[in-house]
Parts: C-alpha cells; sequence; structure tokens
C-alpha cells in the first residue's frame, strides 16, 4: 500500500485526544476529506452497545437452559443468569443515549416510531425483550416469593415486594403451577426473542452493504453467537465471584456443566468465525487487500491477540483440557481454568466488538487508504466514561442480588420448570 | 380477584398490560408534536421556527451597494463563483449597520481550498502552505479580489 504524505489541512486540526499529549490524526494513503476527521464518528461507546446486548442475551440464553432444556445442574445459576440479563437489560441504551448527546429526547424513538429505520425499530425490539420476555419471566418465577417476602420484610423492601407482587396473593398450588407453565412459555418466545435482540445487533452492522468490514450476512450469526459465548462466561464469573464473596461453596456439578456450555458455545463461534474468515481470504474480493491490512498490522492486537489468541484459542485448550481429562483435575485446579477462560472470554469478545465497530471506520472507503484512532481519556468518547458505563450493570447486579438473591431471605424452594408442565 | 372465572395472575397481567399501553397512547398523544408528518416526518414547525432566526448571510448582492468597485472587480476574476462571505464571513448585521465589522480574512481562509489536498482536482490550484511561503501573508503577493493580478 502506497503511503503519501499526510494531509497537511487535516494535521492543522490537531485534537486532544488525552489529557498529557496531543496526538495528530494519523492518515496513510487517499483519504476521502469527510472521513479525514480527528476521530471516528463510532467510538468506545458504539463498542459497548453490542457489547451489553450481547452479555444480555447471553445470560437469558444461559437461564433458559434450565427453564427450557430442563438442565437441572444449572439450576443454581438460574436467577442469577435472569438478574445479570435484566441489569444489563437497563443499561443497553445507555451507550447509545450518551453518545447521541440528547438522552433527554430519548422518549421520541417512541413517540415517533419510524419503520424504516433499523435503529427506531430496536427501540421496539429492546421493549419487547425488556417488558415482555425479561421481566415477565422474572415476575413467574419470582411471585410466590413476593407474597412470602411482603409478608416478612418489613420497610422498604416489604413494599416494594408488596408492589411487585401486583395484588396477586394466590399461593396455592394450581397458581403457582400457572406461574411455572406461563414462565416456561415465556422462556420458549424468550429464546428467538434473545436471538433476535443480538441478532439485530448484528443486522445493525451487517446490513451496511457499502463497507466490506460490515456488509456481511454472517454478522447476525456471529453476533448472536458470540453473545451466547460472553453471556455464560459472565454467568461463569458471576457465580464464582458471587460464592467466593459469600464465602459458600461452589457447586462444582453446575460449574462444571456451565463450563461444558461455554466450550460448546465457543467451538461454534470459534468455527463461524472462522468460516467467515475462509470466505474472506478464499473469495479475495477487491476490499481484501484493505482486509488484510487492517487485520495484519491496524487491529494486529485486538483481534490477533486479544480476540483470536486470548479470548478464543486459549480458552478453547483449557476448557477442551477439562471436557478430555476432568476426572483427574482437581477442584481449585478446574475453578482456576474456569475463571481464567471465563475472563478471557469476556475481555476476548470485547476485542470482537472493538475490532468490528472501529475495525470498520479505519479504511477509506476508496479503499486506498487508512485511518487511524486514538482513544481518549476524559470525555464523551473517552475509556474513562466507558469504565463507568461498563461498571453501572454490576452494580446494579449487585443492588439486585441484595433485593432479590439475598441469603436471608427463604426461597419457595420450587425448581424452574424440573418436569415437563402438565396443566 | 376473579374476572371472568380467569387466573388472577393473567388478570393482573392483562391490567398493566393496558395501563402501559394505554399510558404510551396518552403520552404519544401529549408529547408528538401536533405539526408531525405537515410536510413530512418532520416535526412541521421546525420550519417556521428556523425561518424566526434571524438571519446571518447578507448575500452577495447586498454588498454591492456600497462595495461596487470590489464587487465588480471580484465578479471578472477567478474567484468570480465565490460569495464575498465565504472569505469576509457572515454580514448580514454589517449590511444593516456598517458599524458592524466584518471578518478580516487571514492565510487559513486561502488555506482552506489551495492547501494541497489529493482528493483535490489536479487543475484547482494547490500548494503546500509551509514549503510555498512561511510568513503566511499571501496578499503580499495576491490580490484574492482579483488572482491573476500582481500587486
Amino acid at each position: 500500500m502506497d503511503v503519501t504524505n499526510v494531509m497537511a489541512h487535516v494535521a492543522s486540526s490537531v485534537d486532544v485526544t488525552n489529557i498529557l499529549v496531543e496526538v495528530a490524526p494519523r492518515f496513510e494513503g487517499y483519504v476521502y476529506p469527510n472521513e479525514a476527521s480527528p476521530e471516528p464518528l463510532w467510538g468506545i461507546l458504539i463498542v459497548i452497545y453490542p457489547y451489553i446486548t450481547g452479555l444480555v442475551a447471553g445470560a437469558f440464553i444461559m437461564a433458559s437452559l434450565v427453564r427450557v432444556f430442563r438442565v437441572q445442574a444449572l439450576e443454581p445459576v438460574y436467577r442469577l443468569s435472569l438478574l445479570t440479563a435484566l441489569s444489563f437489560m437497563l443499561c443497553a441504551t445507555m451507550p447509545l443515549l450518551l453518545h447521541l448527546g440528547h438522552p433527554e429526547r430519548c422518549y421520541e424513538i417512541m413517540m415517533t416510531p419510524h419503520l424504516t429505520s433499523p435503529m427506531a425499530i430496536f427501540g421496539f425490539v429492546y421493549a419487547w425483550y425488556l417488558m415482555a420476555v425479561l421481566l415477565l419471566e422474572l415476575w413467574f418465577d419470582y411471585r410466590q416469593d413476593f407474597v412470602e417476602w411482603s409478608q416478612t420484610e418489613p420497610g422498604f423492601r416489604g413494599m416494594l415486594y408488596r408492589a411487585l407482587m401486583l395484588g396477586v396473593t394466590d399461593e396455592s398450588e394450581a397458581a403457582v403451577k400457572l406461574d411455572m407453565k406461563l414462565g416456561w412459555i415465556i422462556s420458549i418466545i424468550g429464546i428467538p426473542s434473545a436471538f433476535l435482540l443480538h441478532g439485530y445487533v448484528g443486522f445493525i452492522f451487517g446490513s451496511i452493504k457499502a463497507n466490506p468490514w460490515w456488509g456481511n450476512v454472517l454478522m447476525p450469526i456471529i453476533f448472536i453467537l458470540s453473545a451466547m459465548v460472553s453471556g455464560i462466561a459472565l454467568c461463569v464469573l458471576n457465580y464464582m465471584v458471587l460464592t467466593w464473596v459469600r464465602r459458600k461453596k461452589i457447586d462444582m456439578r453446575c460449574l462444571d456443566m456451565m463450563a461444558m456450555f461455554l466450550f460448546y458455545a465457543l467451538v461454534i463461534d470459534a468455527a463461524v468465525e472462522g468460516l467467515d474468515w475462509i470466505h474472506r481470504i478464499y473469495s479475495a474480493e477487491e476490499d481484501f487487500s484493505v482486509i488484510r491490512y487492517v487485520a495484519t498490522e491496524k487491529l494486529f492486537y485486538t483481534l490477533n491477540i486479544g480476540q483470536a489468541l486470548m479470548g478464543t484459542v486459549l480458552p478453547l485448550l483449557m476448557l477442551g483440557l477439562n471436557q478430555v481429562v476432568r476426572k483427574r483435575l482437581s477442584d481449585m485446579a478446574r475453578k482456576r481454568m474456569y475463571f481464567a477462560s471465563a475472563l478471557m472470554i469476556v475481555l476476548g469478545v470485547f476485542a470482537m466488538r472493538w475490532n468490528v465497530v472501529i475495525g470498520g471506520q479505519l479504511f477509506s472507503k476508496s479503499l486506498r487508504g487508512f485511518m487511524s484512532y486514538k482513544m481518549q481519556f476524559i470525555g464523551m468518547e473517552g475509556w474513562l466514561l466507558g469504565l463507568v458505563v461498563l461498571s453501572i450493570p454490576f452494580i446494579i447486579l449487585t443492588v439486585m442480588i441484595k433485593l432479590f438473591l439475598s441469603e436471608r431471605l427463604p426461597t419457595a424452594g420450587h425448581t424452574p420448570h424440573p418436569t415437563p408442565p402438565s396443566n | 380477584m376473579r374476572l371472568f372465572n380467569m387466573p388472577p395472575q393473567i388478570v393482573r397481567l392483562c391490567l398493566v398490560t393496558i395501563g402501559i399501553v394505554g399510558s404510551y397512547l396518552v403520552a404519544r398523544a401529549v408529547l408528538t408534536p401536533p405539526s408531525f408528518r405537515e410536510y413530512g416526518f418532520f416535526r412541521g414547525d421546525a420550519l417556521k421556527d428556523i425561518m424566526a432566526l434571524p438571519p446571518q448571510y447578507g448575500g452577495k448582492v447586498s454588498c454591492d451597494e456600497c462595495h461596487s468597485d470590489q464587487f465588480t472587480k471580484l465578479n471578472k476574476g477567478g474567484h468570480k463563483r465565490l460569495s464575498c462571505e465565504v472569505c469576509h464571513g457572515p454580514g448580514y448585521a454589517h449590511t444593516q449597520s456598517p458599524d458592524a465589522g466584518m471578518h478580516k480574512p487571514t492565510f487559513t481562509v486561502c488555506s482552506k481550498c489551495h492547501e494541497a489536498n489529493p482528493s483535490r482536482p489536479k487543475t484547482h490550484k494547490q500548494i503546500v502552505l509551509k514549503e510555498h511561503y512561511a510568513g503566511g501573508k499571501c496578499m503580499e503577493c495576491h490580490v484574492p479580489h482579483s488572482p491573476a493580478e500582481v500587486p
């Protein structure tokens, strides 16, 4: 690739990209004037948006393994997975609202719905998933407990549980059976809904046909699979951290089962992402030289080291080893390997989102030039705000665990759905 | 609560759903601007709001009233397709009151169009400013109102 001079008029628009040093935007080759901005239009906040949405979908699918597919070993993490999904769901639109810069206008997307705008439709996909799937499933699962807790808990907690009861105090066997049946139905509806939610995020990128890095029919599928992987990995981490905080013993049967599903999901995800690359490399379309340069130079660390090695190969080896020689490994060794794998996967999927969002903005539409991105520290697209946005779901989850997964509060004891619904 | 012999959970959820959908419809009726869709998928009154804003630009013809010599010169030269306000900045206030000053162009105005940029057509005159003249005073050698003229 022919590297020509830095365009002087663009170099003059030096932007403060860090609190300490000024870094001039750098361009290589031929870049159109509209692409020669100091930083890409979509920064870290747009990276976080599909990341959080993916964690929601993945955590929900983790929960549905218990309810729909009746994997009873995973029961200890059923509610934790659902609460994880809800905590992240409540923050899913936050990076978008912050990125757009006028969060007070958020309601307008719903007031004047535009049926041909992908982002406007996302408002309805989001609302459906939050209101009709997540909250309903949680309500049916918790209803009996709300009735109990509202009678025993004083003060604010009692009021909260009474409000969440919605005035239904029926605890008869038939009513609880109905709760479980309806929860099961919603969970079944929830699986395609979770696929729709995150597949839709993939579609938003995949439908940008002008950009060869994004415009790809496999994009929604890759997004869904990586979402499942990241969601399950997050549940593994949450479960291990929660039991450590509570000084409880980890249910190894449950953890082994989670690791098994994590491994299978990762195998499928790695296979489909590999297929995508094989297709790109073999077909080698006119944009391939640019894509190759982006993959091997511009995104070397985040794609090859972060996404491929740390996020895929090492966890595959570790989790795969556990599948083969699980019985020979001690509980402590397995726990350490699961924790390390889950952590690497969570970081690797974040790198994947980074590669998709930022990678697509690092080369010119002319296919003959490259832009660069230096992330700010402070500011709306700075990594400080990114960290804050990413930490908010964990704060919400902590509050939810205190309120709805407290050790102090006795649960009704019914399993999500151990037997097929007979009513 | 027994309504039509339905289980109480279903009745409550139906009521909550009706409440949410009803609130949405009420909110939509209240919060959607009345002029929405008047001309298209936007608030019709937005056009009136924009029209009510004070004008910023006076337009090229208004300059002719007082600066006809420069105006005539400009219209004969290579910059004839440019409006005065491209270099001098918005001047509506100046057209209303000559006391309101105008922006005095510096080399940055020239470099906006003439700094070398590979995306510009070859026929367009371009220089690398730092190599061409580091002094930054273009008008020592060039006459912007008549680029072909030598001062």
